[in-house]
């Protein structure tokens, strides 16, 4: 029984297998670094390490004018880390004993597979956001800025507004919405993931058009662009829904629904009466509420004298958590992130003039792994490490010490001390 | 006697070296008449920090024409050795500097300003064989040259030409002239009483206009310019000392870090280090040749002198900037090579066959080289960006990961030893030949947990400051890269697929990857640790992975054609 496990297994517990995969992952690791000349970092995890399969264009590690064509199919991030994982877990089964010897590998395995498990964890669990906050401000969400929303919100009881939002994806399938808490349906005519707004007049025949709202009174029209690769700091997806509105039959108008106005909220607020409710459209980056929020106390950006160089980036935030009876200020900076309700606060970056912070907001349920893992790697390299080493003085030692004493070797025609270490005992009876 | 010679020899050049160090620590006045020393050591604000005039003077020479000193007479000075004539003088850039801020139309007919592209030396209408300009020489040739600057500007970077990037480089190096003609934007003023906030002379000035009085903070720079123009030593040297004992009332502590490393520049530890390491690179080299007890122990009591001096450098920059000793691509190079020699020195005391003397010479001498060259970019001590703001991840992460760099590196440099001598010479025999690729599974072992600590460390460091463990950051790639391959080796041995050649050839490619990850991931210029490109990096890149592809290839040979095994076996 024990026997056909282990036959079963040696294939897969072989050394020859991990030193495959290790060849492996870094050719994969380096494709991925090539690709990010291209893509941005999401595209890039997407599609060479958080998969399982992978098709690495062989262009990507030449100069891109060569336009080299071609491409290979490769393993993903997943099966390679996976085949590690099963082929470490195989070793461990039949190769290893416990022993004193064996105790630095099997704590640095140990830890390989927390990371291997950490980082898959990561992938699957983590959620990243961002909290952009103006100094004064009070915000209660984080917005996921990868994504967006269509955000239907009733303003009608000034003290108190109501909000249905329509995801991305719905909005990406083209069809009629319609909301019980609504008194119309909500037809979308087109989403746009990337496009420039535009004056009216010069739009050119590709471009779309509203007749209500804000882009009748800004004057202006969406035209289609490609999507955004990512790369460099200007270059993120704009989205535009164009949407129609109907009240059973009567059409309520065609709106225009844009990330731009996000930005510019004198002119893109856009406001439909309807059944004595009022709502405003918008076109948002997709809101995760929170039980608690924050304000934004102040915002500090200190320069190095003489230069543009930043010396220190940091929020001064009031925390404020009802449920947990929590209202303090807290001070956020570079390396220094607020933990709060398993969500991490980071200083991530800053609005213009100084005039309000963005915090990344991080939820990873796997964060803690890596800590433990490095302890428990570093521990047991030193104990594996420092076997050898002591096991290599011990040697030297004695090899010096049989040299100091050479008495054999005196007698001519006698070979010179024999081993390792041992070069001057040898050319000193020479 | 033979016992004699073996303990004394080494004995007299050591001390002969250290004599040779200990000399350069003196300086030999310029001009005796006028302290020029002392105003070298006058603090100013620069780049976001005190530093002395003295750096600032070598900093942007180093820009200007790539060198820290020049040849200069009476009427004229170039920093070419070729045009210089018989009545010049080798002077250091703070003779130049005062110069520029005292007479600075007498100095912008110096030939300074290194301009390398032949079509920009046409736009000057000089031959294609000059190397050096004066400022006097491009102001003259201004409008064209700004015309061509904007054409260049306005290209985006990534489609800019070779001679539109040169552009940019000659506006940046005009620009930094014409800042260190401008005496009065300078910070010299040292904060007033309980403040920080270093002050221009052009403050003062305006605050002399409400007061009506100039106060001696700003007069004191000033006379000792205006002396220096007049030809008036004793009011000039007066004036010196009376600033530098203005700032050692204000800040005593900056005055003090500030004279250090005035002297520090002077004392050019890391030259020196350098010119010690090839002498041992030779001794031991000789000592393969002829075996000899005098002449191992020489090379091993010279490499620690130049052990020592790298060691005195390192932490003078330490001490100098108040941070770990890594904090920018210049000060990792700097490091890299502290920590192979150090590992070399240690092999080289087990073994005493050469070889740890050899390899560690080989990657001290090419990481300062390298060093040096980073260092034509300006200040070495620059400010830290925000995010790296921070002593603790710096002195552990950035510390660990460079020594997993120095042992990768060390591993690397036994490889490229272990081939070089035993296919091309007789000297290694089969003990040779097992005790040094186990001096190279040691050191692979070493860099294994280095490299591997430092990777997880960098990424503890990235999830305390921008949310994540691990981001596939080219960096971290590069970093990880390093890891893998390390355990590639150490698994290949342990499952017999690399024995002895296998391990050293292996270990020779390791010396791309570390490359790679150290340099090539910079110049890819994408990601959050992406601190510097260097042009001219890339071409040297290309020419180190390809003679280590080489020497892998020369590994490559079969066993038998080897001459060390054809001779024994």
């Amino acid at each position: 029984m024990k026997d056909t496990l282990r036959r079963v297994l040696a294939p897969i517990a072989s050394l020859k297998l991990t030193v495959a995969l290790l060849a492996m992952s870094m050719f994969l690791v380096f494709a991925g670094t090539w690709a990010q000349l291209d893509r941005g970092i999401w595209t890039v995890l997407e599609q060479y390490f958080r998969t399982w399969w992978t098709v690495i264009p062989l262009g990507i590690f030449l100069p891109r004018d060569w336009n080299v064509h071609g491409a290979i199919p490769f393993p993903g991030g997943w099966t390679i880390g996976g085949l590690m994982l099963v082929n470490l877990l195989a070793a461990h089964t039949i190769r290893f004993r416990w022993t004193k010897d064996r105790i630095g590998i099997f704590l640095i395995h140990f830890s390989l597979i927390m990371l291997l498990v950490g980082e898959f964890a990561t992938g699957l669990f983590a959620v990243e956001s961002r909290m952009t906050i103006d100094e004064g401000q009070t915000v209660n969400y984080a917005e996921d800025v990868r994504s967006v929303e269509l955000a239907i919100v009733d303003v009608t009881d000034p003290s108190q507004n109501r909000v249905i939002a329509i995801p991305q994806r719905a909005l990406e399938h083209k069809k009629t919405i319609s909301h019980p808490d609504l008194p119309f349906t909500i037809q979308v005519d087109r989403f746009l993931p990337n496009a420039d707004l535009v004056s009216d007049e010069n739009a050119g025949p590709s471009a779309l058009h509203g007749n209500r709202g804000a882009a009748v009174s800004a004057g202006v029209a969406a035209l289609p662009k490609a999507v955004a690769r990512g790369v460099g700091r200007d270059e993120a997806d704009m989205p535009v829904a164009q949407i129609t509105l109907k009240d059973g039959v009567t059409d309520l108008g065609t709106y225009l629904t844009a990330l731009w106005f996000t930005f510019m909220p004198s002119r893109g607020t856009q406001i439909v009466d309807v059944g004595g409710h009022r709502y405003e459209l918008w076109l948002r980056f997709v809101r995760h509420y929170k039980p608690y929020s924050m304000q934004l106390v102040d915002f500090k950006h200190d320069k190095y004298l003489g230069t543009e160089t930043p010396k220190n980036f940091s929020s001064l935030v009031r925390l404020i958590d009802p449920e947990k009876n929590l209202d303090h200020e807290v001070l956020i900076w570079m390396n220094n992130p607020l933990r709060h309700r398993g969500e991490t606060f980071y200083q991530a970056s800053f609005k213009k003039g100084d005039m309000g912070t963005v915090l990344q907001v991080v939820r990873n349920p796997a964060w803690l792994l890596p800590y433990l893992a490095c302890t428990i790697g570093a521990l047991g390299m030193s104990i594996h490490f420092g076997q050898n080493l002591l096991r290599f003085l011990r040697r030297q030692r004695k090899t010096a010490a049989h040299a100091a004493h050479p008495h054999p070797a005196r007698e001519p025609g006698r070979p010179a001390v024999a081993g390792a270490g041992a070069p001057h005992a040898a050319r000193r009876v020479r | 006697m033979k016992r004699n010679s073996s303990t004394f020899g080494p004995a007299i050049a050591i001390v002969l070296a250290v004599a040779w160090v200990l000399s350069g620590a003196r300086t030999a006045p310029v001009d005796p008449a006028y302290d020029l020393d002392s105003f070298g050591q006058i603090p100013v604000v620069s780049q976001g920090r005190p530093k002395p005039l003295d750096t600032l003077a070598r900093t942007t020479l180093m820009v200007l024409s790539n060198k820290q000193s020049l040849y200069m007479s009476a009427t004229d000075a170039t920093a070419d050795r070729k045009e210089k004539t018989d009545d010049m003088q080798k002077v250091p850039a703070i003779r130049w500097l005062i110069d520029v801020m005292s007479v600075p139309e007498k100095a912008r007919g110096y030939d300074v300003i290194r301009i390398d592209h032949p079509e920009i030396k046409g736009l000057l209408g000089a031959d294609a064989d000059r190397k050096y300009f004066s400022m006097d020489e491009i102001v003259a040739n201004g409008d064209e040259l700004n015309r061509q600057f904007r054409l260049a500007h306005d290209t985006p970077d990534r489609d800019r030409s070779l001679y539109q990037r040169k552009m940019i480089t000659l506006s940046q190096q005009v620009s930094l002239y014409f800042s260190a003609e401008d005496v009065a934007s300078m910070f010299l003023v040292p904060p007033s009483d309980g403040g920080s906030e270093w002050g221009t002379l052009a403050d003062q000035s305006s605050h002399m206009m409400g007061h009506g009085d100039l106060p001696a903070e700003s007069r004191n720079v000033t006379s000792a310019l205006v002396a220096w123009q007049e030809g008036d030593p004793a009011a000039f040297n007066a004036a010196v000392s009376a600033q530098r004992s203005l700032v050692e009332s204000k800040v005593p502590t900056i005055e003090k870090k500030v004279a250090f490393e005035a002297r520090y520049n002077h004392f050019a530890p890391f030259m020196k280090a350098m010119a010690l390491y090839v002498l041992v690179g030779i001794l031991a080299a000789f000592s393969w040749l002829r075996p000899g007890r005098a002449i191992t122990a020489t090379a091993l009591g010279l490499l620690v002198v130049a052990l020592i001096l790298h060691t005195v450098g390192l932490g003078s920059r330490v001490w100098i900037q108040g941070r770990p000793p890594v904090t920018n691509l210049y000060s990792s190079a700097v490091f890299v090579g502290w920590g192979a020699v150090a590992l070399g020195g240690i092999l080289e005391r087990l073994h005493r066959n050469g070889v740890g003397a050899i390899v560690a010479a080989g990657t001290g001498f090419a990481t300062l080289l390298v060093a040096h060259n980073l260092s034509l970019d300006g200040d070495t001590m620059t400010m830290m960006q925000a995010v790296l703001d921070t002593n603790f991840w710096l002195a552990t992460h950035v510390v660990v990961i460079t020594l997993g760099y120095a042992s990768t590196f060390l591993a690397g440099a036994l490889g490229v030893i272990y081939i070089l001598r035993g296919v091309l010479t007789t000297a290694l025999n089969r003990d040779e030949r097992r005790r040094q690729v186990g001096m190279i599974y040691g050191i692979v072992c070493f860099a294994t947990l280095f490299s591997f600590v430092g990777t997880i460390l960098g990424g503890i460091w990235a999830d305390q400051s921008w949310g994540r463990f691990w981001g596939w950051d080219p960096k971290e790639n590069g970093a990880l890269l390093i890891v893998l391959w390390n355990a590639l080796i150490l698994h290949a041995r342990w499952g017999g697929i690399a024995r002895q050649r296998g391990i050293a050839i292996l270990a020779v490619i390791g010396n791309i990857v570390t490359a790679w990850s150290w340099f090539g991931t910079n110049m890819l210029g994408v990601g959050l640790h992406a601190y510097g490109f260097i042009e001219s990096a890339l071409m040297w890149m290309s020419i180190f992975i390809a003679s280590q592809l080489g020497i892998a290839a020369l590994g490559m040979v079969p066993y038998e054609r080897w001459r060390s095994v054809k001779a024994n076996g």
